[in-house]
């Protein structure tokens, strides 16, 4: 497996957290909501969300309830759970260190190029 | 953790029952994402078709996304074994043959490997019964007369006072000595005494009670007793209140204060029912034994991160120090000091056969695994077909490789079990087969250590087994119906074959040379008669007994009563007999021969001594070749007279007549007055050396009968058998209670050459199935090839080619496999006679009549393995091959 690969997957994990932070969400939520506040650059497809969603749900970090969806229907809901948010904010910490770091290394290579 | 674990198990418990509702749920999910998707796209403007082909194609897989979220979840891969394990046990439903024969093959390597490594487990690697076992050594004097060290008092002490290099040192007696149990159940023990520190540096305390106290191992202290586990069961029946007991031992009364635990072991590997303190007289170590002190053995803890060469270095000027002092220069030369560890203390000469027996037991098991690894090629490449349709059905090649594994595993398993099973009764008949010297054989059996190792075994077997195959994956032309098969496939199959055969080679080398050793053994002339002999061992009890003179009235009387008994020919009495065992002994520059110079100190070597009556020399058999032999007035003349052996006649007296010659033995001011050379017997075991030897007349002196217990030799012309029981109610009449041992003479030659033909009938055994399996992996080879060149074999027929061209072709695949392997196996197996060379007698490691033979043996019967299957092909028909497939 590539290394990046690794890098990714727990980038959408962060995505998904950090969208369900103000509130419970069903999975077309996440995946639309994701897709606006980013300006349409980060496309989540379904075969990539909802494995995600699982794997979250099993370590404990988000849990699910059956409720009804704005339009009447039957849908699955996913909420942060304490250990989520927890797990959030140390992955936030991480990421903000980690994308510093790296505007750090990029920030001199373009002007090295240009 | 512990809550993370929980957590995990509750997940997969609700998980799996509620497996159908997941199952929907997710499906419900997934729609409810494509409902919104769809509306999304209608929100957008798209005509109702197109907003749903727009959000299907957006939507991707949806088969494949249920697969990942349900392998997202934990212990997904659960179910996925048991598929595996399902569909593993139907294959092997729907071929039997198969599954019997690997399970079979695999059952034979893994039980004959787990039986040997139960055998051997105790002398090589399983840790020795005692705390820090690692780091215990015997230490002591060696010399040439005695190879297992021993100690002295007058060392010993000095020892204890001066040494560095051992955090604990202790002793125990040299041997354990014949006493009686006195009470309402009398009972003839074996009594053996040790020191108030020897408990304490094994490790090991007392099961019941305690340990001797400093103030019991004095001189004159209280008459103490630590008894045996099998005394305090058999005696006691467990009685806890046999502590504090008094018991009478030898006819005086002594206190028992500990029972040994029930395994416990002693480092001489010796048993013994009663143990005494040692309470050494320090002050009399000067002058006991003339001036040396108690022998003794002595035993000790390293102190941690000191090695055996180490403490030897730093004990050496010690040693020295002390044998200045102590013993007389002319002994000095001859005596080192040795340091053992306790491992090889206890079976240093079961070491060799043990690896050997391992070796060839692991030879067998490996070439059962590549007979094995050969037809899961074979079966594997039958399934190519089936294997290639599921992997373009998606299944991943990690799920084909796992699935080869679970197969691979699960017949192993099978075979381990099956094994197990075969391992008891192996065992059973090693037991049968074994020598009394193999140490711990008696203890040997199946414990979970033992268990464990065979299920470990069989892992590595089928892992071994099943990578090969799984590691050829199916290839996208396998789909092709009329895909040729590559020969390529067979190269690794070819392989194992050619090292099998090579492996055979040298299981059959070893045991073909071992087996004509055991020959040469057998068939050597011994220099005594041992039909019709049986010898009569009576363990007079000490304290009855307790003179020289009140034994050689016994033993007189003995004597004159077995002689009375019709049949017998001859009736002897001497302290040993040949042709092992134990044997007295002088070193020959200790025997000075009157008007001679004294011989060099060291030179020589070892001349074996026994004290016998005059019928001995015709109860065996051996011819006294010059002089005459002992006479009945001989016994009573008070006269010191000898007979020596033609070896030491021509050693000491070359050239000269040696009648009338006086010779004088060390530290004994009596002149022996030599009257008849006797003919040589083998008398250093069945395959060393004969040494000279030297026969005391026993005369009627007390002095004579105190020392060793005697062994009576009868020379009957009726059976033994028959004889027996008139000799046991002789004995009877004149004691009543000792007890009285009969052995055939034969029976005693016979168990000296228990351990080589232990050894031979193993390897041989080994050497046998190594070799059935082998041929039979050659024969599926040949088989297979022969079964996918049958096309070939018609086009060729069709152009032309005789029935002999073909058999020359399909043979010839055989005829290299066998060259090759038998070379290889040849170059392997004179490298690993050199091992065997110590086992052996009278024939060398690189005996060509062996080698010749087991080559000769093993092309015959390859070539029979290959013809059969080559003939086949020769006969078929060419149309029919044609049309195959």
């Amino acid at each position: 497996m590539p290394p990046s690969t690794d890098l990714l997957q727990g980038t959408l994990d962060l995505l998904i957290l950090q969208t369900l932070v103000p509130g419970p969400m069903h999975g077309w939520g996440v995946a639309l909501r994701i897709q606006q506040v980013s300006k349409e650059v980060l496309q989540i497809g379904q075969g990539s969300l909802y494995p995600a969603l699982h794997r979250l749900e099993y370590k404990g970090w988000i849990q699910s309830d059956w409720g009804n969806s704005e339009n009447n229907r039957r849908a699955k809901f996913y909420s942060l759970t304490a250990t989520g948010r927890k797990q959030l904010e140390s992955e936030l910490e991480t990421w903000e260190r980690l994308s510093a770091a790296i505007g750090l290394v990029l920030g001199q290579i373009p002007e090295a190029e240009a | 953790m512990i809550g993370e674990v929980l957590r995990r198990f509750r997940f997969l418990v609700r998980q799996s029952l509620m497996k159908r509702t997941r199952q929907s749920d997710l499906d419900e999910e997934l729609q409810f994402h494509l409902q919104n998707a769809i509306e999304a796209n209608l929100a957008a403007g798209m005509p109702p078709d197109e907003a749903r082909r727009q959000a299907l194609i957006d939507f991707g897989g949806v088969e494949r996304t249920l697969e990942q979220c349900h392998e997202a979840r934990p212990g997904w891969w659960l179910g996925t074994v048991a598929q595996d394990v399902r569909y593993a046990l139907r294959g092997f439903r729907r071929n039997p043959v198969f599954t019997v024969t690997v399970i079979a093959t695999l059952a034979l390597g893994i039980g004959a490997t787990t039986a040997v490594f139960s055998v051997v487990d105790r002398i090589l690697f399983r840790p020795l019964p005692y705390a820090h076992g690692e780091r215990l050594v015997s230490v002591g004097l060696v010399h040439s007369l005695e190879k297992q060290e021993f100690a002295l008092g007058s060392f010993f002490f000095d020892w204890q006072d001066n040494q560095k290099p051992f955090e604990a040192i202790a002793t125990q007696g040299t041997m354990p000595h014949a006493c009686d149990l006195v009470e309402n159940n009398p009972a003839q023990l074996d009594c053996l005494s040790f020191d108030s520190e020897f408990l304490p540096l094994l490790g090991t305390p007392p099961v019941l009670g305690r340990n001797f106290t400093p103030e019991e191992d004095r001189p004159n202290g209280p008459r103490v007793v630590i008894i045996s586990y099998g005394l305090w069961q058999g005696h006691y029946n467990l009685d806890p209140g046999v502590v504090g007991r008094l018991i009478d031992v030898d006819g005086s009364p002594a206190r028992v204060v500990g029972v040994l635990p029930r395994d416990f072991q002693f480092p001489t590997l010796e048993s013994a029912d009663v143990i005494f303190p040692m309470a050494l007289d320090r002050a009399a170590q000067t002058t006991a034994n003339g001036g040396f002190g108690t022998p003794m053995r002595a035993f000790a803890r390293l102190k941690p991160g000191v090695s055996i060469a180490q403490a030897k270095e730093e004990m050496e000027p010690l040693f020295a120090h002390t044998l200045d002092t102590v013993v007389p220069p002319v002994l000095r030369k001859d005596m080192h000091l040795g340091v053992r560890s306790l491992r090889d203390r206890e079976t240093q000469d079961m070491q060799l056969t043990a690896w050997i027996l391992l070796g060839s037991v692991l030879a067998v098991l490996l070439i059962a695994c590549a007979n094995v690894a050969g037809l899961m090629m074979a079966r594997s490449e039958a399934r190519e077909r089936e294997l290639a349709v599921r992997s373009a059905l998606g299944a991943s090649r990690m799920r084909l490789i796992r699935q080869a594994l679970t197969e691979s595993t699960l017949l192993s398993l099978a075979g381990a079990v099956v094994g197990l099973a075969l391992a008891v009764g192996l065992l059973r008949v090693f037991l049968h087969l074994a020598p009394t010297g193999i140490p711990f054989l008696e203890r040997a059996g199946l414990d979970s250590r033992i268990a464990l190792f065979t299920m470990l075994l069989s892992l590595v077997c089928g892992a071994l087994f099943g990578w090969l195959p799984a590691l050829q994956t199916p290839r996208v032309v396998a789909l092709a119906a009329r895909a040729a098969k590559s020969r390529k496939r067979t190269v690794l199959r070819r392989v194992l074959v050619a090292g099998q055969i090579a492996v055979s080679m040298v299981l059959l080398s070893g045991s073909a040379l071992l087996l004509k050793s055991f020959q040469n053994i057998e068939e050597q002339r011994l220099g005594m008669q041992t039909g019709g002999v049986f010898t009569v061992q009576i363990p007079l009890p000490g304290f009855r007994y307790n003179t020289g003179q009140k034994q050689m009235d016994f033993y007189l009387r003995a004597e004159t009563v077995l002689r009375r008994l019709p049949g017998i020919h001859a009736v002897a009495i001497s302290d040993s007999l040949p042709p092992g065992g134990w044997q007295g002994d002088y070193r020959y520059s200790d025997l000075a021969v009157s008007g001679k110079p004294h011989p060099a100190p060291g030179t020589g070597g070892q001349v074996y001594t026994r004290r016998v009556t005059p019928d001995y020399f015709k109860a065996l058999n051996i011819p006294v070749v010059r002089g005459r032999n002992f006479n009945e007035e001989d016994r009573h003349s008070g006269e010191s007279l000898v007979i020596v052996s033609r070896l030491l006649a021509d050693l000491m007296f070359p050239g000269e007549d040696p009648i009338g010659k006086r010779i004088q033995a060390a530290r004994d001011p009596r002149w022996h007055t030599v009257v008849g050379v006797a003919e040589n017997v083998k008398n250093g075991g069945l395959v060393e050396p004969d040494n000279p030897e030297m026969y005391f007349l026993r005369s009627n002196v007390a002095d004579f009968w105190g020392e060793r217990a005697p062994l009576m030799i009868v020379d009957s012309v009726l059976s033994p058998k028959a004889t027996a029981p008139w000799v046991r109610s002789q004995i009877a009449q004149l004691d009543p209670t000792v007890p009285v041992k009969i052995e055939t003479l034969n029976e005693q030659v016979s168990k000296l050459a228990d351990r080589p033909r232990f050894e031979t009938a193993l390897l041989g055994f080994f050497a046998l199935c190594g070799l059935l399996m082998a041929v039979i992996g050659l024969y599926g080879v040949i088989a297979f090839v022969a079964a996918q060149r049958t096309q070939e074999i018609g086009l060729r027929m069709a152009l032309g080619a005789t029935r002999l061209d073909i058999l020359r072709l399909i043979a010839g695949e055989g005829v290299r496999l066998i060259v090759l392997g038998g070379v290889a196996g040849l170059a392997a197996s004179l490298a690993a006679a050199q091992l065997l060379k110590s086992l052996l007698f009278g024939v060398g490691p690189h005996d060509p009549a062996a080698f010749v033979a087991v080559a000769l043996l093993l092309a015959l019967v390859a070539l029979t393995a290959t013809l059969v299957p080559a003939r086949a092909a020769m006969k078929v028909e060419p149309v029919v091959a044609l049309r195959y497939e």
